[in-house]
């Protein structure tokens, strides 16, 4: 029982940062209806800005708004370079203008920082644990937990009782009548971008301080699961997507713990089959929202 | 019967064989002005082609991204060196796989047989998901899928170490037991791309290509999407297939991330760059990527200089030229260099614009009495009641009229009795069959076509091409009944001097008269159209008229036209029933509806009965 309430708050944990980046992700396809594969590029960028930070002697106080920052910035950056040009484009071409980015992205680092994984100190407390009633819990864990919840907070009220989040709900119903009714449409897309860069920040801070490393792919593996969670949950719907991030932590925790070792390597791969199931059983994912065809 | 041979095959196959002969030609030239390292590049270049010839046949012709070929591709590819290896070679790297397969040998061609059949057997039921996630959650989730399987692959394949010999090593050929000169390279080529071709031209291509310009006007033509759709993805999976195995045995040897993100990078942007809608474009994409990247990696090199550009030359500059190359389409020209024309396209316009216009349309034999019937159909969306206990019959032979102001419910009936919605009550019968609870392409074939008020052409197929969709159903499923002469119906509606247009560039009203004719070409029993003159001009509202009324003649059909226009529907109608918020409130001639008090007041308002 402690184990598997060790291995819930583990999931936990990783499932933050998957709700987070899901939820990130879902905000720009309500608007623009692109599953964003470029919204790795912003861990990727905010590590290096990490391991700036962190060489030339800063410490986790100054990265920490650092990435927050980088994200917003970087994630604002690319919608106007790239995405704002393929708006209203059939899904093929965002989509791969997307991939196009991540490409791009991840060369130049390739090319001009270097190729290989750079390492910057995680900070010191990562690993202390603390007792609950009896059972060890990371304090990392639970951090993360608490910063995800409060972050998700922070959205709710976002969305539910500013002029910005009421517009950004609108546009996500229905961008056209959206725009018949004054809504902007440059300036929603773009609180949108800013919105989802903020959410994707607090992911990369806690993926960057458990991983403390900076590579040109480094925002890959992270994306990949925002994308599954953000996919299962169903990619219309906000709460769908943290509720979907939260399952995959939890599920990925679970499998890694309880899977028989000879086959423990395939946890990533058993979570692409369940998902293809999902797909093939629920199709319009986990939590649906109605969607009416005009005809 | 010559022209018709020089249009369906000598054109088309001899254009492919040309450009083969180009890209082979033109390979070998290179290859022979520089060391082996050249060769090896255009032994590769050639492979690349047909792997990127078998990503068109699915990603071309259903609009559906992929990610998952070069999954695919792995399977192929471990599959064929499990085979091929010799047994004394794999007694020492994987004594303890299982399935005996230590102890196998056969040769390269008998293993690629054997790995198509295997991934086309596993395809087979990734497809089933792939075309339920398309007809639910759209192509988005469909490409997730193909993503997942990727992933799944190489997890497979890092993990089932006794099988694979995993990530270090991988599996390796003995010395002379790869592949040996190009013949069988160029074989590969050939075949994939002929039969990319002939795919593209082929009857089951051309619904694909429907499905992928428009999945529900797709349907509302008899189409069941399934069957173009799985049809592509396992012909393009076999020549992925056959790829996988020759750069396999070229390379002698097999890791797990032989066919992973590079690669997949890589013959996607070959794909996109030429141009996906055309075999022609794949092979122009391969030729021009391969070009970039390979002057990239010489630029890279150390041996080249140029002044002020040394930052940019290093390591990596080919990642970054695929990337660039890649955004750079999407964002400038996201059909690619060529989009959808092949290499003959203009010989192959002259030749069709020879073609003599041909006789008039010749009547289809009389039908008997076969009745429309709708019997108290309810549709509910939530609380809200758009059709309600609506009962009409139209039958073979008439004009029917169904008016009404916006959001009366006229679409949402025809959609209920073409099943793209399913009602909440009530029955509906054409003839004998009852049409409850199919899928709205078998009522297609049972003989209801519809029209959409708000055009739904296949916006990038020739207008002919367009209505070659439902007559290539009706010469299936409705044998007894076809349009024998496709281009008579075009003639006749005056849509001759546009049929090699696609039906994307015609103007509105020949998009009218085509959607019109489309719908016609199928035969049915009865028509169903939706705001036939909707956005037109007066006088063309008038000409559409009589030809409605000449092409339900022609056909045979019972007709039922929707319309909030009083004058138009009075012009062409026998009858008309009124709709108004989601009831029948009057039914009866033009002067019976007009006289109506409850029509004029919900309709035309009580002052002016004259509309």
């Amino acid at each position: 029982m402690n184990v598997f309430i060790q291995q819930l708050v583990d999931g936990l944990g990783q499932g933050s940062i998957y709700a987070l980046l899901a939820l990130s992700l879902a905000v720009i396809f309500g608007v623009m209806h692109l599953v964003n594969f470029a919204h790795g590029e912003l861990i990727t960028i905010s590590s290096y800005v990490a391991y700036g930070l962190s060489t030339a002697g800063y410490g986790w106080e100054i990265i920490v708004p650092a990435i927050l920052v980088t994200s917003i910035i970087a994630s604002m950056a690319i919608e106007f370079l790239a995405f704002r040009w393929v708006r209203g484009s059939d899904e093929f071409t965002m989509l791969l203008t997307s991939f196009g980015v991540h490409f791009v992205v991840s060369a130049l680092f390739l090319m001009f920082v270097s190729p290989k994984p750079l390492n910057f100190p995680k900070p010191s407390w990562i690993f202390n644990t603390i007792k609950v009633f009896g059972i060890n819990l990371e304090i990392f864990d639970i951090i993360t937990v608490v910063a995800t919840v409060v972050t998700l907070l922070i959205t709710v009220w976002i969305l539910q009782k500013t002029m910005f989040g009421i517009t950004l709900r609108a546009a996500s119903l229905d961008f056209d009548a959206a725009r018949l009714m004054g809504v902007k449409s440059n300036s929603v897309i773009r609180g949108a971008f800013a919105l989802s860069g903020a959410l994707a920040g607090v992911a990369g801070v806690f993926w960057l301080m458990r991983t403390g490393t900076a590579k040109p792919d480094a925002g890959l593996t992270p994306l990949l699961f925002g994308v599954i969670a953000v996919i299962a949950g169903g990619l219309e719907s906000l709460s769908g997507a943290v509720i979907g991030g939260f399952a995959l932590g939890i599920v990925q925790v679970m499998l890694r713990g309880y899977l028989p070792s000879e086959i423990s390597g395939l946890t990533e791969g058993i979570l692409f089959v369940l998902l293809a199931m999902l797909f093939i059983v629920r199709p319009q994912g986990l939590v649906s929202v109605s969607r009416a065809e005009r005809v | 019967m010559k022209e018709r041979l020089l249009d369906r095959w000598v054109l088309p196959l001899g254009g492919q064989l040309v450009l083969i002969v180009i890209l082979v030609v033109g390979g070998l030239v290179y290859a022979a002005m520089g060391g082996s390292g050249r060769d090896l590049l255009m032994t590769q270049m050639f492979i690349n082609a047909i792997l990127v010839v078998g990503l068109q046949v699915y990603i071309g012709n259903t609009g559906v991204l992929s990610f998952g070929h070069m999954g695919f591709a792995a399977i192929g590819g471990y599959v064929v060196a499990l085979l091929v290896i010799d047994p004394v070679v794999k007694h020492v790297i994987i004594p303890d796989a299982p399935f005996g397969i230590v102890d196998i040998q056969m040769g390269p061609l008998a293993a690629t047989v054997v790995a198509i059949l295997v991934v086309v057997f596993v395809a087979f039921f990734v497809g089933l998901g792939l075309i339920r996630s398309v007809r639910y959650a759209g192509a988005v989730a469909a490409t997730m899928i193909t993503l997942a399987l990727l992933f799944l692959v190489r997890e497979m394949a890092a993990n089932f170490v006794t099988l694979t010999a995993g990530n270090r090593s991988g599996l390796s050929f003995g010395p002379g037991q790869g592949l040996q000169g190009k013949t069988w390279i160029y074989i590969g080529l050939v075949f994939a791309v002929l039969v990319a071709r002939m795919f593209r031209e082929s009857r089951l291509g051309r619904l694909a290509q429907a499905m992928r310009d428009d999945d529900l006007a797709a349907r509302a033509m008899g189409v069941n999407p399934a069957i173009p759709h799985m049809a592509a993805l396992l012909l393009s999976v076999a020549l992925v297939t056959v790829g996988a195995s020759l750069r396999v045995l070229s390379l002698g040897s097999m890791t797990p991330n032989f066919f992973f993100f590079d690669f997949t990078l890589l013959t996607l942007a070959m794909l996109i760059v030429g141009g996906r809608g055309s075999v022609t474009g794949s092979l122009v994409g391969v030729a021009v990527i391969t070009a970039g990247t390979e002057v990239t990696r010489v630029l890279a090199g150390d041996s080249v200089s140029v002044p002020g550009l040394d930052w940019l030359l290093r390591p990596g500059l080919s990642a970054l030229f695929l990337g660039s190359a890649m955004l750079g389409f999407m964002l400038l020209r996201p059909q690619g260099i060529l989009g959808d024309r092949e290499v003959e396209d203009p010989l192959r316009r002259r030749l069709r614009k020879r073609a003599t216009p041909p006789e008039p349309p010749t009547s289809l034999p009389e039908l008997g009495d076969v009745r429309l019937v709708t019997h108290n159909i309810t549709v509910r969306f939530g609380g809200f009641v758009a059709v309600n206990d609506v009962s009409l019959e139209v039958g073979v032979g008439e004009v029917v009229g169904l008016i009404g102001p916006n959001g009366a419910g006229k679409t949402t009936l025809i959609n209920a009795i073409t099943g793209v919605i399913q009602p909440n009550d009530g029955t509906w019968r054409l003839g004998d069959h009852d049409l409850a609870g199919l899928p709205s392409f078998q009522v297609a074939r049972l003989g209801i076509a519809r029209t959409f008020q708000n055009l739904r052409l296949f916006k990038s197929l020739t207008v002919r091409e367009n209505i070659s969709v439902p007559a290539i159903v009706a010469a299936r499923h409705r044998r007894e009944r076809t349009v024998a002469d496709v281009d008579a119906l075009i003639f006749a509606v005056g849509l001759w001097d546009d049929r090699e247009s696609r039906a994307g560039d015609i103007n509105y009203g020949a998009a009218r008269k085509l959607e019109l004719v489309r719908a016609a070409a199928l035969a049915p029993e009865i028509l169903l159209l939706d705001e036939p003159t909707a956005g037109m001009w007066e006088a063309d509202s008038v000409a559409m008229v009589s030809q409605i009324r000449q092409v339900a003649s022609w056909i045979g059909a019972g007709v039922l036209v929707i319309d909030h226009d009083l004058h138009f529907i009075t012009a062409i109608c026998d009858r008309i029933y009124v709709l108004d918020q989601g009831e029948i409130i009057a039914h009866g001639s033009a002067e019976e509806v007009r006289a109506d008090s409850r029509v004029q007041a919900a309709y035309l308002g009580t002052d002016d009965p004259t509309g």
